[in-house]
């Protein structure tokens, strides 16, 4: 009896732990969708590319910590590069466009990374302090790297909200989203913003992948299923909502780790079924207001 | 000379050097020849709804890698099964497809477009890659016979990578005229106008969502013969061949770098790809990061591809003559 409780219990944890992280990387995602109306395919490359970074000053400093910050930067910076030297030329050429040149964006860094570390698995270490498990009362052990990825994604979100929900910034970001042109007109450089938010969002996908490094070890091939699991929490959630993303992200996380446990074999189909029922009854997902 | 008998005259000269191709540039590339057609020719299905509809489909995979597997799996299973049978059941596997996928497809457009094929792409990879007792799995389906095509007198061994050849170009050929032919009927008007303004083409009367998904299934049942010859060429059909995302991606990077805007663009671009292809592999093992790399120029400085650069240059050539004189 004690036992099942217990798996339940951490096949729950375990869904929250994926679900945060998901949800890391798409609100991000949706952020840039709702003012810029693109579907960001090389979004998660950013998070593969974070991860490679946390690799890369490892193996300099030797300390998590120090990657833990380093990293989502750097990956923020080529975000914010990308969006300033690539995206916003083909902004005109319309959403087509756009979403050629992301994909083909994920495909150079796919295999610029193969180019510098190579195809195989690298492996992180959890650092020392926070390696081994923790019990959670009803014998269940649960490794406490995991429930840090919980703080560290909860910290950042409410980071997150609290700029996007009290500063003077955040009243531009939520403005532009809901009316881009609008704010333009109103006499704010959107462009900057919107470099700015393209910024913020590779750095949130940033974390997550740092994060996730030690969890998945860190191989070219580790942002297939986060991105797609992404793609599905943002148009399930709705474009452009971030409370749709978060209601989205945390569902597909326990349907993940649930699934896992009772149809190993369907767990991908569960996911994309679920975001094929959800487009089917409504289009625009869960809280979007307008079709992508 | 009138112009029909000159058109007449290039057409022979292009059959003859057609046929005689392959005797000229020895087997290898003979080999090389086939994967461009069947690379142009999934480019142009693919642009079929890229260029002509407005579509960006990313799942184009589902159809091919459909069709692969159903000329691969009745290969394996059921004795003696006819060449024409395989071209015919590679049709009607994506046929089926494309009508189960085609009603949910056709109500959007734009991103929200691209992302269900590629879930729709996704699910299937994932299935065949799971359902390994039926599929394989990433070992995939291999060592099926090739049956040779039946003339009546005598039996074509198409194992010959010559006779491969002249059969691809046939079934392949046909697609191409086919799909050609297609864009000049009144329906290939009606998709270049659901392209331009889907909203005044329904106001015309026109069923814009039985127009999508009819070219939606046109497109995909095309791909599904090209997954067909695939499976018929490589005697391998496995899930990363015929099924990943890069299966959907490098037909969509041929059609764009050659050229959306016009309907031979793509065959131009899946051509230009294996020239790149050639000459990369010389030097690097990065063969997508070059590729990649053209991708994004294409995408950010020449969108109409290398036959809308070409356009350009005449345009430019003929304005200066005409400065001159």
């Amino acid at each position: 009896m004690s036992s099942v409780v217990g798996m339940y219990i951490t096949q729950g944890i375990h869904g929250l732990v994926y679900g945060m992280l998901l949800f890391l990387v798409s609100s991000g995602l949706t952020l840039i969708f709702g003012m810029m109306g693109i579907l960001n395919l090389a979004h998660a490359s950013f998070f593969m590319l974070a991860a490679y970074f946390c690799y890369a000053v490892l193996q300099v400093t030797g300390s998590f910590w120090t990657a833990l910050i380093i990293a989502p930067v750097f990956a923020a910076f080529f975000g914010v590069l990308a969006e300033r030297f690539l995206l916003r030329k083909v902004h005109a050429s319309g959403h087509i466009a756009e979403l050629l040149l992301t994909l083909g964006m994920s495909l150079v860094i796919l295999e610029a990374v193969k180019v510098f570390w190579g195809t195989e698995s690298l492996i992180i270490t959890v650092p020392e302090s926070l390696t081994g498990l923790v019990n959670l009362g009803l014998d269940i052990n649960y490794p406490i790297y995991r429930l840090f990825i919980i703080v560290i994604a909860c910290v950042t979100l409410i980071f997150m909200a609290l700029i996007l929900f009290k500063t003077r910034l955040g009243k531009i970001v939520r403005a532009s989203v809901t009316n881009p042109q609008m704010v333009s007109a109103l006499g704010i450089n959107t462009p900057v913003v919107f470099m700015l938010v393209f910024g913020i969002g590779t750095w949130l996908a940033g974390i997550a992948g740092v994060c996730a490094a030690p969890l998945l070890t860190v191989f070219p091939g580790m942002a297939d299923q986060m991105g797609m699991d992404c793609f599905v929490v943002v148009v399930t959630g709705g474009l452009g909502s971030l409370l749709g993303a978060f209601i989205a992200a945390l569902g597909i996380g326990e349907l993940n780790a649930f699934g896992v446990q009772f149809v190993p074999r369907l767990v991908p189909v569960i996911t994309f079924g679920f975001m094929v029922i959800v487009l089917a009854i409504k289009p625009t997902g869960f809280f979007g207001e307008r079709e992508a | 000379m009138s112009g029909k008998l000159k058109l007449t005259i290039y057409w022979l000269i292009g059959l003859i050097i057609v046929i005689i191709l392959p005797h000229v540039i020895g087997i290898v590339y003979t080999n090389v020849l086939v994967t461009f057609m069947m690379d142009a020719v999934f480019a142009l299905s693919i642009n079929l709804l890229l260029g002509f509809t407005g579509l960006l489909s990313f799942g184009h995979a589902m159809f091919f890698g459909i069709g692969a597997y159903a000329a691969a799996l009745s290969l394996t299973h059921i004795q003696g099964f006819p060449l024409i049978g395989v071209i015919f059941i590679s049709a009607i596997s994506a046929l089926l497809l494309a009508c189960i996928v085609a009603p949910l497809l056709a109500r959007v457009t734009g991103t929200a477009f691209a992302m269900l094929t590629l879930a729709f792409g996704q699910l299937l990879y994932v299935i065949c890659l799971k359902f390994r007792e039926i599929t394989g799995g990433e070992d995939g389906i291999a060592g099926y016979d090739t049956p040779p095509i039946h003339l009546g007198f005598t039996n074509v061994d198409i194992t010959d990578p010559t006779n491969f050849y002249y059969f691809a170009f046939v079934v392949l050929g046909l697609l191409a005229f086919f799909m050609w032919w297609l864009v000049k009927t009144p329906f290939g008007s009606v998709m270049i106008s659901i392209r331009d303004n889907a909203q005044r083409v329904e106001y015309l009367g026109y069923r814009v969502k039985h127009s999508k998904a009819l070219v939606l299934i046109i497109s995909g049942t095309v791909t599904g013969i090209v997954g067909g010859v695939y499976a018929l060429f490589h005697n391998l059909v496995s899930t990363d061949g015929v099924l990943t995302i890069f299966v959907s991606f490098y037909p969509l990077m041929g059609a764009y770098i050659g050229g959306i805007a016009s309907f031979f663009g793509p065959i131009f671009g899946a051509g230009l790809l294996h020239v790149f292809d050639e000459l990369t592999s010389r030097y690097t093992e990065r063969v997508d990061l070059v590729n990649g790399l053209i991708f994004i120029l294409v995408v950010m400085y020449a969108p109409y591809g290398a036959v809308g650069l070409w356009w350009s240059i005449k345009a430019w050539l003929f304005k200066s003559k005409l400065q001159k004189a």
